[in-house]
C-alpha cells in the first residue's frame, strides 16, 4: 500500500470534520473488505484515510419516529443477529447471509456496501423494495434521499469527498411488509450475484397492493422495475400474473455479458427470481 | 503510528506505519506467523485471527483499527503438550496436508464452537466457507470440527 494519513475520529462530528479538512484527497475506511482490496492495488496514495467503522453514531439498530434505523456503519453479522431485522425485514438477513463469507461479513458494513456502489450489492434490492430512504453528513449539514437517488452508476453514488452515510431508514409503512429476496451466484459461499432479486407486495381482499420488484446485478445500478410492478398493481394474485410479471421484469434490466455468465442466462434468471420472489412474499402476505 | 493491543492475552505495542496491516503486525512486528499470507485481499481466510470475539481476516484490518482490541492468534489456542480438541481431531483424522489453511480453518471452527457447541454439518460449512483448502477437500476437515464439537460437549470421550 501506498502510504497514506490515517485519522481515527471519536465522533461522527470528527469525522465530518476530518472530510471537510482533507477534501478531496480523503476516503472514508469503514469494514475495509473492499476499500483495503483497492489500497493495495492502486499507484497513488489516496491522501487521508478516515476510519469510520468504530463511530458509536453509525452503530445502533432502532426504532425512530419513521421508520427503522440502520447506522451506516452497522456489520452483515450484526444485521443477520438483530431481533428487530428479524421483527420487521427478516429479508435482509437473507440478503446479508448471501455476502462473502463469516470473515468479511463480520468486518463489512451495510453503508460500506452502499457506497461501493457496484451493481450485484447483495444490500441494495432488498432496501429498493422497501423504498429505504438514506441521510448523507456534510459538514453543511444532513440531507435525506431515496436510495435509488443515492446510486448513480457503477462504483458511484450521490457522495461527494466530503460527505457521510450515516444511516438507512426504512419507512414505518414498510416494516413487516412481505419482502422476498433470492440470489443466485455460482457458489453459496464468497460469490458475487449473477442476479439478485427483491419483491415486496401486499395482499389486500386478495389482490395485489404496493408492489415492488427490485433487480441487482443486471443494470449500471440496483433498478426497480416499474412496469412489472404495475402489471401486477390491483391483480388479483394468480399464477399467470406472475408469470407475466417476470417476463416483463426481464424486459426492464440490461444484463452484460461476461465471463460469470452470459446476457440470455442472465435473463432467464430474472424471470425464474423475479417470480419466485414474488411468490414467496406473497405466501407470507397469507400466512395469520 | 503507535499501537498498543492485547495479543494472546499480553499487552503489546509497536510502531508501524498507517498502512500496516493486522496481518503484517502480527508477522512482522511480533513474529507470529501462524497468520498466513495467501490471497491478501479477504478471499482465502489463511490470515483468519479472532478480533473481540468476531473472526476476521487480518489482510484486511489496519493496525490503527485494532487500537485497544483482543486479538487471538492460533499461536495462543494451546501448546504443543496440551492441544484443543479442534487440532488434536484435525491431527487424527488427516484432515491438513500442507497445513497452510491450518490456523484460519481452525480459528473460523473456534470461533463457531465458542458460538454454538451443536452445529449442524450446514452451520459448520457455512462457518468455514470463507477459509479455503486447495490439498484435502473439505470431508475431512468438517468431520474433524464435528468429532471436536462433540468431545468439547462431553457427548464422546476424548480419543
Amino acid at each position: 500500500m501506498k502510504p497514506f494519513d490515517f485519522v481515527r475520529p471519536e465522533d461522527q462530528e470528527g469525522a465530518i470534520s476530518a472530510l471537510a479538512a482533507h477534501s478531496p484527497n480523503v476516503r472514508i475506511l469503514a469494514g475495509g473488505t473492499d476499500y483495503l482490496v483497492e489500497l493495495k492495488h492502486v499507484s497513488q496514495s489516496p491522501g487521508t484515510v478516515v476510519d469510520v467503522s468504530h463511530l458509536e453514531e453509525l452503530k445502533g439498530i432502532e426504532e425512530v419516529e419513521n421508520g427503522l434505523r440502520i447506522g451506516a456503519a452497522v456489520t452483515h453479522t450484526e444485521i443477520m443477529n438483530h431481533p428487530l431485522i428479524e421483527k420487521y425485514v427478516p429479508a435482509m438477513i437473507d440478503a446479508a447471509h448471501t455476502i462473502g463469507a463469516v470473515q468479511t461479513r463480520n468486518l463489512g458494513t451495510l453503508g460500506g456496501n452502499l457506497v461501493t456502489c457496484v451493481p450485484s450489492m447483495d444490500s441494495g434490492p432488498t432496501l429498493v423494495a422497501l423504498d429505504a430512504e438514506v441521510t448523507v453528513l456534510g459538514k453543511k449539514g444532513a440531507r435525506r434521499m431515496p436510495l435509488t437517488e443515492f446510486f448513480v452508476g457503477p462504483r458511484k453514488t450521490i457522495l461527494q469527498s466530503d460527505e457521510l452515510l450515516v444511516d438507512v431508514v426504512i419507512p414505518k409503512q414498510n416494516l413487516g411488509k412481505p419482502t422476498a429476496f433470492y440470489k443466485f451466484g455460482l457458489r453459496k459461499g464468497q460469490a458475487l450475484a449473477l442476479v439478485n432479486v427483491a419483491s415486496s407486495l401486499w395482499v389486500k381482499d386478495g389482490k395485489f397492493a404496493d408492489v415492488r420488484i427490485s433487480l441487482g446485478a443486471v443494470a449500471p445500478v440496483v433498478i426497480r422495475c416499474p412496469n412489472a410492478e404495475s402489471s401486477l398493481e390491483g391483480q388479483e394474485v394468480s399464477k399467470n400474473v406472475i408469470e407475466e410479471a417476470g417476463s416483463i421484469a426481464v424486459t426492464e434490466a440490461k444484463p452484460i455479458d461476461d465471463f460469470r455468465a452470459s446476457r440470455e442466462y442472465r435473463n432467464d434468471l430474472i424471470d425464474v427470481l423475479t417470480r419466485r420472489t414474488l411468490n414467496s412474499a406473497v405466501e407470507m402476505a397469507n400466512q395469520p | 503510528m503507535d499501537i498498543t493491543l492485547t495479543i494472546n492475552g499480553e499487552e503489546k505495542s509497536a510502531s508501524v506505519p498507517p498502512e500496516t496491516t493486522l496481518l503484517r503486525l502480527l508477522r512482522e512486528e511480533f513474529n507470529l506467523t501462524g497468520a498466513k499470507v495467501g490471497c491478501d485481499v479477504g478471499d482465502c481466510g489463511a490470515c483468519t485471527v479472532i478480533v473481540d470475539g468476531i473472526t476476521t481476516n487480518s489482510c484486511l484490518m489496519l493496525a490503527g483499527q485494532v487500537e485497544g482490541c483482543s486479538v487471538e492468534t492460533i499461536e495462543g489456542l494451546a501448546n504443543i503438550d496440551d492441544y484443543h480438541p479442534l487440532q488434536k481431531n484435525f491431527e487424527d483424522l488427516g484432515s491438513l496436508q500442507c497445513g497452510f489453511c491450518g490456523p484460519g480453518m481452525i480459528l473460523s471452527a473456534k470461533q463457531l464452537l465458542d458460538d454454538n457447541p451443536d452445529p449442524s454439518k450446514e452451520e459448520i460449512q457455512d462457518a468455514l466457507a470463507g477459509n479455503l483448502c486447495r490439498c484435502t477437500g473439505y470431508t475431512k476437515i468438517v468431520e474433524a470440527v464435528a468429532d471436536a464439537a462433540r468431545e468439547m460437549r462431553g457427548d464422546i470421550e476424548a480419543a
